[in-house]
């Protein structure tokens, strides 16, 4: 049997596709994008054609994240908290706490014995803790998303960026550079500062081992091991920290389809419409 | 789309009929403090668990509820205009919200010189006097100081102790009752001075008999809701409460809770739920319910979850105050002692927290499958420490537990799509416990 997750998220729509042992047989991300809405059906269809497939030989379809709700081809909607823990428990059985950095918004999970989600926490309207802060300053230092981890491991120490704004953030790194500080000091300023948001929010949860890091941003090494110091314990990530919401929603599809959950009767390939 | 959504729709299905009466009711409040000053009655500012309910029935002085004012204006939608002419003003947006709506109408009717076109309600009349307290919070008296000094209108603030969890109750209590009752001394001839009355010790016990009356029957309709499915959700709770707080003292508040109780009483004994498929109990743990879009209790209720009962509002169980006490101001001043000791024992034998003791107490005896929190950003009185209860209260019990953010009023700290998120969230974490 196959399974299908998708995973749109404000910035990135990620598609797996596993089979009944769980096997993933294929995965990918692509942008999603406010000019590219109907990417996110484009991720799904070349998801399927690269695990050489086709679209009816899936048995169960589980959308998830931000633009989960008008998925024409999806069987069932679950929120990105359910999905995550799946799809973490899958990769980490020990997980306990899952840092969930997205594209629009940070998440805290905690899982209990079983797995399933105890209680979650999340950042509220605000893009400081987010993807979106790392990317804005990102921009403002003229430097690439995928270089912060390297600029932050040389620095010495770090600049103390203490706006949460990420508007004046931005107005406070340009200043700090125009007073000579190194921008090595100030990616490490800006790690420092979401690690410092992020974790506090996730310690209303009571942070208990084994704490997983996931989201695309958990690709910065520099990013997580500002968290970790934070935590104050070792934390995971997967190996493909942006797929792990889809991950689990495939695997969730799973136990529908064992379950018997009626499947969406008109399931149609077709461009997913995020706005009513 | 969002937006033309939050505009139409705010107030929450009821589930009683009773509680659908509450609006005329409320209406009424404001309504009879304009009728009392054009017959040359006194009209006071007043704060809801001051404590003093039953001394102002007796001088006949019209209570004006700034805060449910507020709640109303939230209700309504029609807050915007206050809270920016208060920030106007200068007082910061991190100051309650119900204070920011108290003071720019204020503010608005004396720039005007009357009472802003289309208030809601009809607006509040011009106080002949500001009643604050020190029961709850510090805004509850400095608002009425800011207020008092700007119109120019006599003040006179309560202080309402309570002592601490770990207190000898049997070493302290005369002491604490002793200053209770100075303190009401205090109001009733400072009430006095105003009315250029003498207050009768017989109105005082006859509207303490009616307050009494009033809060029992509330107690025992909240008895009726541990039944299964619920009789009566929080939303008709965030209506109903009006009756004890602001007919606090009066034959109406009696009637109205009789009437309720046997309502909830019939739907309880014919399985009448609020929802025809009942999933998921929820108790309201804590903080003040989100006025500007109170139908969010109708989401929760289509994927069958109700709210059946809550934390908030009706914040003490009848007491007993011993039938040697023979005069209605020490009554007065015991009933408050019994009230805000109600949960120490308690406490201080387990968690040391009389808001989780409760919460425990509530979560077992209605069978609650989930706990929802509501943190508002500009009151620090229900929100600060709700963290804590909510960890605490963890120790003690596995049930999911959730903390939605936003603001009593103020629209500007809500996010529709991030509670929908957050809620569809916990929803599956109650399905997935139910599975076990
Ligand atoms: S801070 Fe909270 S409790 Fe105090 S007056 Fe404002 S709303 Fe009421």
């Amino acid at each position: 049997m196959l399974f299908a997750g998708l995973d749109i998220g404000s910035t990135m729509t990620k598609a797996v596709i596993v089979d009944g042992n769980e096997k993933i047989l294929a995965a990918l991300v692509g942008p999603t994008g406010a000019e590219h809405r109907h990417l996110a059906f484009q991720v799904m269809d070349e998801t399927v054609r690269k695990a050489g497939l086709s679209f009816e030989a899936l048995d169960f379809i589980v959308a998830t994240g931000y633009g989960r709700i008008n998925v024409p081809f999806a069987d069932k909607q679950v929120t990105e908290i359910t999905c995550h823990a799946r799809g973490i428990r899958a990769i980490f059985p020990g997980t306990r706490i899952i840092i969930d950095i997205g594209g629009q918004d940070s998440k805290g999970i905690k899982l209990n014995d079983a797995g399933t989600v105890a209680n979650f926490v999340m950042n509220d309207k605000c893009a400081a803790g987010t993807g979106r802060f790392l990317e804005v300053i990102s921009e403002t230092l003229g430097i690439r998303l995928s270089d912060l981890a390297l600029i932050s491991a040389e620095a010495e120490g770090f600049v103390k960026i203490s706006n949460m704004c990420t508007v004046f953030a931005e107005h406070e790194v340009t200043s700090r550079l125009a007073e000579g500080a190194r921008i090595a000091e100030i990616v490490a300023g800006l790690h420092e500062a979401i690690a410092g948001r992020v974790v506090n929010m996730v310690r209303h949860l009571g942070i208990e081992k084994d704490v997983v890091v996931t989201g695309g941003p958990a690709k910065n090494a520099g990013l997580v091991k500002a968290i970790a110091d934070k935590v104050g314990l070792p934390v995971w990530v997967p190996p493909e920290p942006f797929i792990t919401g889809a991950l689990g929603a495939a695997l969730l599809g799973k136990g529908f389809a064992k379950r018997n959950a009626t499947r969406n009767q008109t399931r149609r390939m077709e461009s997913v419409t995020f706005f009513a | 789309m969002e937006q033309r959504e939050q505009q139409g729709k705010t107030a929450a299905v009821k589930g009683t009929d009773m509680a659908r009466k509450v609006r005329g009711m409320v209406k009424n409040i404001y309504q009879s403090a304009h009728e009392a000053k054009q017959a040359g009655g006194k009209v006071a500012y007043s704060m809801i668990m001051s404590q003093y309910d039953e001394i102002l029935r007796a001088m006949d002085i019209v209570p004006l509820p700034t805060e449910n004012f507020a709640g109303v204006c939230a209700a309504k939608r029609q807050m915007d205009r206050f809270l920016l002419q208060a920030e106007a003003d200068g007082y910061s947006q991190s100051l309650c919200s119900y204070a920011r709506i108290g003071l720019g109408f204020d503010s608005l009717r004396k720039e005007g010189s009357g009472i802003p076109d289309n208030s809601p309600d009809g607006g509040m009349a011009m106080p002949d006097m500001m009643l604050g307290s020190s029961s709850v919070c510090d805004p509850r008296y400095k608002w009425f100081q800011a207020a008092g000094r700007f119109l120019d209108v006599p003040r006179y603030n309560v202080d309402v102790v309570s002592p601490p969890i770990r207190a000898n109750l049997e070493d302290t209590r005369d002491y604490y009752i002793r200053y209770q009752k100075e303190q009401f001394r205090g109001l009733i001839a400072f009430l006095e001075k105003q009315t250029g009355r003498k207050m009768s010790d017989d109105r005082l016990w006859e509207s303490i008999r009616l307050c009494d009356e009033a809060w029992r029957l509330w107690y025992e309709i909240d008895r009726l809701r541990v039944a299964v499915p619920s009789p009566m959700p929080s939303q008709d709770h965030f209506s109903i409460m009006a009756a004890a707080h602001y007919y606090a003292g009066t034959q109406i508040a009696v009637d109205f809770y009789q009437g309720l109780y046997d309502e909830v009483k019939y739907k309880a004994a014919n399985k009448n739920g609020v929802v025809p498929d009942e999933k998921y109990r929820i108790l309201y743990g804590a903080g003040l319910p989100p006025w500007h879009t109170l139908w969010i209790f109708n989401y929760f209720e289509s994927f069958g979850a109700v709210f059946v009962i809550e934390n908030v509002y009706r914040a003490y169980d009848p007491v007993e105050v011993p039938s040697s006490v023979q005069d209605p101001v020490e009554y007065l001043a015991w009933r408050t002692f019994l009230r805000v000791t109600q949960w120490h024992e308690k406490a201080s034998a387990r968690s040391g927290n009389p808001y989780v003791e409760k919460l425990l107490e509530m979560a077992a005896d209605y069978k609650t499958d989930g706990v929802v929190f509501h943190a508002c950003r500009s009151c620090r009185a229900s929100t600060l420490g709700q963290t804590h209860i909510k960890n605490l209260l963890g120790r003690y019990t596995d049930i999911p537990m959730m903390q939605l953010t936003s603001d009593m009023v103020d629209l500007r700290d809500y996010s529709e799509s991030q509670w929908k998120a957050q809620i569809g969230a916990f929803i599956e974490a109650l399905a997935a416990r139910k599975r076990g």
